[in-house]
């Protein structure tokens, strides 16, 4: 996954700074987060107590510049994928949460103007964890994330904004919004908003799981902004979002799936029954195999539209294709892992019923996550 | 003031360590390794003492193969100023180890070496004792707090069913226990930046050190697995096991 190497195919070679982030993310998924997990799920808010850790990774000063007062390092999609895999090890929900701010700031350097950077980026370098996401999803049947039914009017100077967004992470705390929409000719645009401006309401929302990621519907009723919230100069790059957002998505996934592996290899190795571990049981050791291949074979899709990202090469295609099968698989692999838990896959006391549920959101989510 | 921090690379403390099928040695093929946690902490109290204004200068030395270059470039991101790799082949033992570092605090002349108390592959708990001997520096081993006032280091050490305070003139030798500290993250743009941190190679002939062995590893076994319990019936049963079978009470 190194830059070096563009002349390979595709290169799975960590660099040393790959491996030496991974391990403070896994450190820091086993120690923070995982402890955790079940009581944020349970209701605990982690506003307070855990988002501001998460500052200490400094994963969102990465990519800004030195002079905005970041570690001015090339914005690198691989990185980011591995950072997300290992946070979602921990937590598939506070890992999404985690990310917001970073999604929000990759997006900022890819596509804001220089003006937008030297505003907002050295907010981010700051003590404090600056709470920032970004929101596309609209709630509506036949959604299509590349045409965003949140309509926006000139106004003057500025712009009017109406439409829902939903699944927005950490949308009732958010202090900056990229909110998506589409302009009347047709052409995507996304918006920097800050705060909660007049007609913008935010609703929590109760899903069946990321309770962590604090998930909201933002619902903009002619919320009126000035021309210097449009992002960026030109026609919003919309796809290219999505994509990276895509790479970031099933991240998460293979960070959680590999979680599933790993607490049903050690559960059937111990459990037993009928005198021997149950891994001896063919039914059982194959489904546990099938988890191993089938997350093997989404972690190499997403790491190769990852890597195809990072060397500017087109990775739209090979975002789509990860994020069908992660999503397809993922959610195989969270009703796998219940089932080789038996009855006890049904008990909260184990984490499997959790990680099933938040797999299940896989499929739902784009725009967000943004490596 | 100049502060020396030693770091050792061993098996990541999470890993199942196996011995090898022919009992010779520790099987080391595909382990995770990282950095010793005591030196961790040596390395964060050394980083305090800096951002407290009292260290000026933190140098991490380890002893070992070119991969123990990457526990000196996690100490680098922690935030130690500059490493030393000191170049060795294979298994090396406290002494050598000793008199390695003794030559680089000839070198460099640091107020304060700070080493964790043992490493936890070969718990041996011999280095730091051996340098404070080597050196002729005070010592206080098993450090759970450090306060450096003027030209001396007060250390409380842990010691059996108690603490104690011990004040040393510096230079001096502290080796780190586990509750002196709680080391931080090494932060994303701290690994970055831990690249162009200074890292010097020397080998043992730069130091003028010879490389001997006097220890010889006979055998290395996993531990005897144990029984599996049995459920007694009532109380008298489970004394009467205790006095005859166990004959752990009379």
């Amino acid at each position: 996954m190194t830059d070096e190497t563009q002349d390979l195919i595709f290169d799975l070679t960590l660099t040393d700074d790959q491996r030496m982030n991974r391990e403070t993310m896994q450190r820091f998924a086993t120690a923070e987060i995982r402890p955790i997990a079940k009581s944020v799920d349970a209701g605990d808010n982690p506003a307070q107590t855990f988002y501001p850790k998460t500052v200490e990774l400094g994963i969102s000063q990465l990519p800004i510049p030195e002079v905005l007062g970041g570690a001015g390092m090339k914005r690198s999609p691989s990185s980011n994928a591995l950072i997300l895999e290992d946070l979602a090890h921990g937590d598939l929900s506070l890992a999404l949460g985690s990310i917001s701010p970073v999604a929000f700031v990759n997006t900022l350097i890819d596509q804001g103007s220089d003006a937008q950077r030297e505003k907002y980026l050295p907010l981010f370098c700051a003590e404090d964890f600056k709470t920032a996401t970004t929101a596309l999803l609209e709630p509506r049947a036949t959604f299509d994330p590349t045409e965003p039914a949140t309509i926006v009017t000139t106004n003057g100077d500025g712009f009017t904004l109406s439409g829902t967004k939903s699944m927005v992470p950490l949308g009732m705390d958010a202090e900056l919004t990229l909110i998506i929409g589409r302009m009347e000719n047709g052409d995507p645009a996304a918006f920097i908003v800050e705060g909660t401006p007049a007609g913008m309401t935010r609703t929590a929302e109760d899903n069946m799981g990321l309770h962590g990621a604090q998930l909201a519907t933002l619902t903009l009723d002619k919320v009126q902004l000035p021309a210097s919230a449009l992002l960026g100069e030109g026609p919003f790059d919309l796809q290219r979002f999505i994509d990276l957002s895509r790479v970031g998505i099933c991240a998460l996934a293979v960070g959680t799936c590999q979680a599933v592996l790993d607490y049903v290899k050690t559960y059937c190795n111990e459990r037993i029954a009928f005198d021997e571990p149950i891994t001896n049981r063919q039914s059982v050791a194959f489904m546990i195999a099938d988890i191993a291949i089938e997350l093997e074979s989404m972690r190499l899709m997403t790491w190769r539209a990852a890597s195809r990202a990072e060397q500017g090469l087109d990775f739209h295609e090979h975002a789509y294709l990860a994020k069908v099968f992660c999503a397809e698989h993922a959610m195989k692999i969270g009703t796998d892992g219940v089932q080789l838990l038996g009855g006890h896959g049904f008990c909260t006391e184990h984490p499997v019923e959790l990680w099933y549920r938040d797999l299940r959101a896989i499929a739902m989510l784009e725009g967000m996550a943004s490596v | 003031m100049k502060v020396l921090v030693a770091v050792k690379r061993v098996v990541d403390y999470n890993v199942k360590v196996r011995a090898k099928a022919d009992g010779t040695d520790v099987d080391l093929n595909n382990v995770k390794m990282s950095i010793n946690p005591f030196c961790e902490i040596a390395v964060e109290e050394a980083v305090r003492l800096k951002e407290a204004g009292v260290a000026t200068e933190v140098i991490a030395v380890s002893v070992g193969e070119k991969s123990c270059q990457e526990q000196i470039r996690t100490a680098l991101a922690l935030g130690a100023d500059r490493g030393i790799q000191v170049e060795t082949d294979g298994k090396v033992e406290p002494l050598v180890i000793a008199k390695l570092l003794k030559a680089v605090v000839d070198k460099e002349q640091p107020q304060l070496v700070i080493l964790g108390k043992q490493s936890i592959d070969g718990d041996n708990n011999q280095t730091g004792q051996m340098l404070g001997a080597l050196a002729n520096m005070g010592q206080g081993t098993f450090a759970s707090e450090i306060a450096v006032e003027g030209d001396k280091v007060n250390v409380i050490r842990e010691i059996d069913g108690g603490l104690q305070t011990v004040s040393l003139s510096l230079p001096a030798i502290v080796t780190t226990d586990l509750r002196l500290n709680e080391p931080r993250y090494a932060s994303l743009p701290n690994i970055m930046k831990a690249k162009k941190k200074q890292l010097d190679v020397y080998t043992p002939d730069d130091l003028g050190v010879a490389v001997t062995s006097h220890i010889t590893q006979i055998k290395v076994e996993a531990p005897a697995e144990r029984k599996a319990g049995i459920t007694v019936k009532d109380v008298e049963e489970l004394v009467d096991k205790l006095k005859n079978e166990a004959k752990i009470i009379s």
